[in-house]
């Protein structure tokens, strides 16, 4: 437990709490995996309708341009079939991470 | 009109509400408190499939595959944003809010913020939120009675919901104990059986329609599969993004969303239940878009020509459509009839009963008479349930949008208000009570002022589509309780400490 005196303003540091700037130890390392998670989550989410956007923006075009995968548009089956895998195994490996976290606090005890 | 009921799908109905209050009357235990803490392991697979099918509700049953039926790939928004939020809760918030101990939205926001106005204006929030998802149900509910009973809608929706209504009331007096898994099991059954057969009446590949589906969008002509397959046909990139993203924080924001991590004793449990929830939910919204798929394909191999105002007035009961026209058989369409009500019952059930919880014991309690014994409360929470269950009755009379459409303004309301509170609340010890005032008024106003405005200022619209407005509403609502936080005094000590000392810490 982190002591706390009354008298000294500086010790006030002791009770932040803050996203960006993680209190050492096990804060900082859950913070790290869910920054890992996170970007894993964000880019290859919206990093496909991002590309889309930018580059295949003509129907006529886009469709005999694109690569295709089991019969429809990559890009199709990515955001149709292939997201939703990701998903899963996205929230899997979190819950590995955090379990390993956890375990190896509580070996610390 | 011609009065043609639909007797297979009505008795199907009749018996599956009645055997399933049978068996919850035959399985009841003595169960104490709400959340059902047994003390027998329950194993992951089982809380994933509690989870999904608490999620399964009528816009994920009907509502994606009208969505796809209409708009092709702009249905991802919807299905990327209904799973992926899940990812985002478990990540950003599972673990913590969990630690923090709070069971519902109000109890959470009141205790962190140290403030009841806080916690009432959540409680607020939490009852529109459960109105407007309602309101989509109700929708539901109303075209498949429609469907069955041959009558028009708001007799349909009027009956519908007196039907709901009465299985509620004896449910409740029954004190019937509740089988999700079972429940899961029934739904999605329901849902994928009828679809594989439609795939096999059609001449696609049965066993895997989620991905036969693709061939009988190629199989259309040009011009329509191009409709369905380019990406931007039926919404631009912003659109699209802002609407995933909406849906992704909305789910994250969700009042009833802190029940899916207490309803297991300990919280590593939780998260693989997570895990397990998305898988099945992912089953479910695989399958989806392969009804509008097949829909469309038999349209246009039967010549019916497609009419924009005619398909989007049956886009919500496509799926049962496409089995009927399709020709497979009857036991399999009245299937999918029931399946949508069911899901739409069971969410309805959920979500009147969270209001009602709000309304006695966040509003009622808190506000109005502290002095009130728990058989009062109870008394009130009842009344309350029947009084929003009428109003969204009225408003469900004229439903201003398809089923997933109204069903995400409520998760966009959840996006720019709770989620914020939730998310600045657990990870940011300076958040204060008039930040959180200050963030969810102004969330409010971003998540209304299109719908109200919209028509004076259509900019208003494009730039905050009031399905999609928690791309840019959620953002500023957080910058707002950072700026609001800053210029106020701290929140109390104490509260700080235990955001250090019990929810981040192992």
């Amino acid at each position: 437990m982190p002591h706390h005196n009354h008298q000294d303003p500086e010790n006030m540091e002791d009770l932040r709490i803050n996203f960006f700037r993680p209190r050492a130890g096990f804060m900082r390392k859950e913070v790290t995996i869910i920054w890992i998670t996170l970007a894993a989550w964000g880019v290859m989410t919206f990093g496909m309708p991002i590309h889309l956007a930018f580059t295949h923006n003509d129907p006529a075009r886009t469709l005999s341009e694109v690569p295709y995968i089991f019969g429809i548009p990559a890009y199709f089956w990515y955001s149709g079939q292939f997201l939703i895998l990701w998903f899963i195994f996205l929230c899997f490996f979190f819950n590995i991470l955090i379990d390993w976290l956890g375990s190896s606090y509580r070996r610390r005890r | 009109m011609e009065y043609s009921v639909r007797y297979t799908p009505f008795f199907m109905l009749a018996c599956v509400l009645i055997v399933s209050l049978v068996v919850g009357l035959m399985s009841r235990r003595q169960d104490k408190g709400g959340y059902g803490l047994q003390v027998r392991s329950i194993g992951h697979a089982n809380i994933g499939a509690a989870i999904a099918s608490n999620w399964m509700s009528a816009a994920s049953f009907l509502g994606i595959a009208g969505v796809f039926f209409l708009n092709g790939y702009f249905a991802f928004a919807y299905i990327l944003g209904w799973t992926g939020g899940y990812v985002l809760l478990l990540v950003l918030m599972g673990s913590q809010i969990r630690r923090f101990g709070k069971y519902t939205a109000p109890d959470f926001v009141g205790a962190r913020y140290d403030s009841s106005v806080a916690r009432v204006i959540s409680a607020v929030i939490a009852i529109i939120i459960s109105l407007i998802y309602c309101v989509a149900q109700y929708k539901g509910i109303g075209l498949v009675f429609a469907w069955i009973f041959g009558i028009e809608y708001t007799q349909a929706l009027i009956f519908g919901i007196l039907v709901t209504l009465a299985y509620l009331i004896i449910a409740g007096a029954l004190k019937a104990a509740r089988n999700p898994q079972m429940h899961y099991l029934v739904l999605i059954l329901s849902f994928v059986i009828p679809l594989m057969m439609i795939a096999k009446k059609l001449g696609y590949n049965w066993l895997l329609p989620q991905f036969s589906y693709g061939n009988a969008l190629r199989d259309l002509p040009e011009q329509v599969s191009s409709s369905y397959l380019f990406p931007w046909t039926f919404g631009s990139p912003y659109e699209w993004i802002a609407l995933s993203f909406t849906l992704m924080v909305g789910t994250a924001g969700l009042p009833h969303v802190l029940s899916r991590f207490y309803t297991v004793p300990n919280t590593r449990d939780a998260r693989w239940g997570v895990v397990w929830g998305i898988f099945f939910i992912g089953l479910l919204y695989w399958s989806a878009p392969a009804f509008g798929a097949f829909a469309r394909n038999w349209m246009e191999r039967s010549g019916v020509a497609f009419d924009p105002v005619e398909a989007r007035a049956i886009a919500d009961i496509i799926v049962i459509k496409t089995a009927e026209w399709v020709g497979v058989n009857e036991l399999l369409v009245s299937v999918l009839a029931v399946g949508g009500i069911l899901a739409a019952i069971s969410t309805i059930t959920g979500l009147l009963v969270t209001a009602a919880g709000a309304v006695s014991y966040d509003i009622y309690y808190r506000l109005i008479n502290p002095n009130a014994n728990e058989r009062h409360l109870l008394l009130v929470a009842k009344g309350a349930t029947l009084v929003l269950a009428l109003i969204v009755l009225v408003i469900a009379v004229n439903p201003p949008g398809l089923i997933a459409q109204i069903t995400a303004v409520a998760f966009a309301l959840a996006g720019n208000t709770l989620f914020p509170v939730f998310l600045l609340g657990i990870w940011w010890d300076r958040a204060n009570k008039y930040g959180a005032i200050a963030g969810m008024l102004v969330g409010i106003t971003i998540t209304f002022a299109p719908i109200l405005f919209g028509h004076i200022f259509p900019l208003l619209r494009t730039v905050l589509p009031p399905t999609s407005s928690a791309l840019i509403g959620a953002p500023l609502v957080i910058l707002t309780m950072i700026i609001v936080s800053r210029l106020t005094p701290p929140p109390p000590e104490h509260l700080r400490r235990f955001l250090v000392e019990k929810v981040h810490s192992p």
